[in-house]
This record gives structure tokens, C-alpha cells and sequence, in this order.
């Protein structure tokens, strides 16, 4: 059995106040994806948005992919779309 | 250069200051001010959430966008966070080039892409409830 690593988690705006924090350690499986830790992070906060196209995963500051891997002591960050405006 | 996300209020003056020099013969300041209506609804305030320690990269990668496509230009960009007044100014880009025409442009392309691309989110206090804005979309907020 593989030791777990540590992600530190932030949300932002309308997915902050969905999971009722700004901030979480979180420990997941070595090769977890973005995918994996939201799903750990939805069964944690059932009210967190399920659609995944309303929301952006960033690891290290940095917008990835869903397949994308995280590693021991990232920051992953879940975000809403930006506001845009015209 | 100069990029900041802020609680205090913006003056446009001071990132003109940082963007002026003797061979910009144009400066364009863009202001987005906080106003009192939106999709139908009269709103009350705003309140702006930032990821900060990303925004200020993003809109350094904007800046260095502009320099790309109009290498004389100079850019300072600032956005507020926090909660905000009708009338106040929530964001600033100020863009210094040799002539007016590529200042306007310059600028212009500055604000749709910070808009676009730069992590800061809007949440509207209206007659009819309290949403975050997210593209064209309105939101009910629940916190």
C-alpha cells in the first residue's frame, strides 16, 4: 500500500461557499488527477457543483487538465468560470 | 510595469504615473465602475473575490501579451476585491504607447483579456437575491 500524499485545497467564490471553506489539507493515493480529489472533495461536501464544465481545477497556480496529476504539497485550487462581462 | 489586486481603493492617476514616460505621446485608461443595475435587476453592491496569488501572474502574462503586439507600450493594471459601492471603481488598465491609435488598441485588448482570463469573481447583491456572475450566467451565491 503505496503512502498517502498531502495536497493543500482551496475554493473560491460560488465553490467556497459550496463547501463551506476557503481552505483544506487533504490526503489522497500517490497518482491521484485533479478528477480523483474532486471526487474526494464532492463526497466530503455534497454541495459542491457536480457539473464539472462549472468548474476549473489549478495546480500550483496553474489551470489543468482533469486528467492532470497532483503531487505531494501541491496547492489545488477549484474555481468557478471568471466573470467575463461585456 | 505594475499589477495589482487590492482591498484599498484604485486611483487611476498613480498606474498612469507608473506607465508615463517622455516617449508616450498616449496614455489609455480604462475605469470599470460599479453600476446599479444588471440583467433588468437594480443591485445594491458588489462583492469581488480574487485568487490573488494567481491573478497578479495572469495579468503579468497580459501585460507581457501587450508588449509582444505593441512593444512600446507600458501597462499597469489594477483590480479591487472586497465589497464595493455603486460608483466605485473595481478595475483599472492603464496602457502608455508613442500614438493614440495603438494606446486605445492596446488597452482595449488589456481589459478583454483580464475580463476573460484573470481569476476574480463578481457576486451581485440585487433586488431579487445575491448571484455570482460566471460568463453570461447568474448564479444564486448560497453563503
Amino acid at each position: 500500500m503505496a503512502v498517502a500524499i498531502a495536497v493543500r485545497v482551496r475554493f473560491f467564490a460560488r465553490l467556497r461557499e459550496q463547501s463551506g471553506t476557503e481552505t483544506e489539507a487533504l490526503q489522497v493515493q500517490p497518482g491521484a488527477t485533479l478528477e480523483d480529489v474532486y471526487g474526494v472533495l464532492r463526497r466530503k461536501h455534497p454541495a459542491l457543483e457536480s457539473d464539472r464544465k462549472a468548474v476549473r481545477g489549478a495546480i500550483n497556480q496553474e489551470v489543468s487538465d482533469w486528467s492532470a496529476v497532483v503531487a505531494d504539497g501541491d496547492e489545488v485550487a477549484f474555481i468557478p468560470p471568471v466573470s467575463g462581462g461585456r | 510595469m505594475r499589477y495589482d489586486v487590492t482591498t484599498g481603493p484604485i486611483d487611476a492617476r498613480e498606474l498612469e504615473a507608473v506607465v508615463t514616460h517622455p516617449g508616450a505621446g498616449a496614455i489609455c485608461t480604462f475605469s470599470g465602475i460599479v453600476r446599479d443595475s444588471s440583467r433588468g435587476q437594480s443591485v445594491t453592491h458588489l462583492d469581488y473575490e480574487a485568487y490573488a496569488e494567481m491573478a497578479v501572474p495572469q495579468m503579468r502574462k497580459i501585460g507581457d501579451e501587450i508588449k509582444e503586439r505593441w512593444p512600446a507600450a507600458r501597462v499597469a493594471m489594477a483590480h479591487r476585491t472586497g465589497k464595493l459601492e455603486i460608483g466605485e471603481v473595481s478595475v483599472v488598465v492603464s496602457v502608455s504607447c508613442p500614438h493614440r491609435h495603438e494606446a486605445f488598441e492596446a488597452c482595449r485588448w488589456g481589459i478583454d483579456r483580464l475580463k476573460e482570463s484573470v481569476p476574480i469573481w463578481k457576486k451581485e447583491h440585487a433586488a431579487d437575491g445575491t448571484y455570482w456572475i460566471e460568463g453570461d450566467e447568474a448564479k444564486p451565491a448560497t453563503g
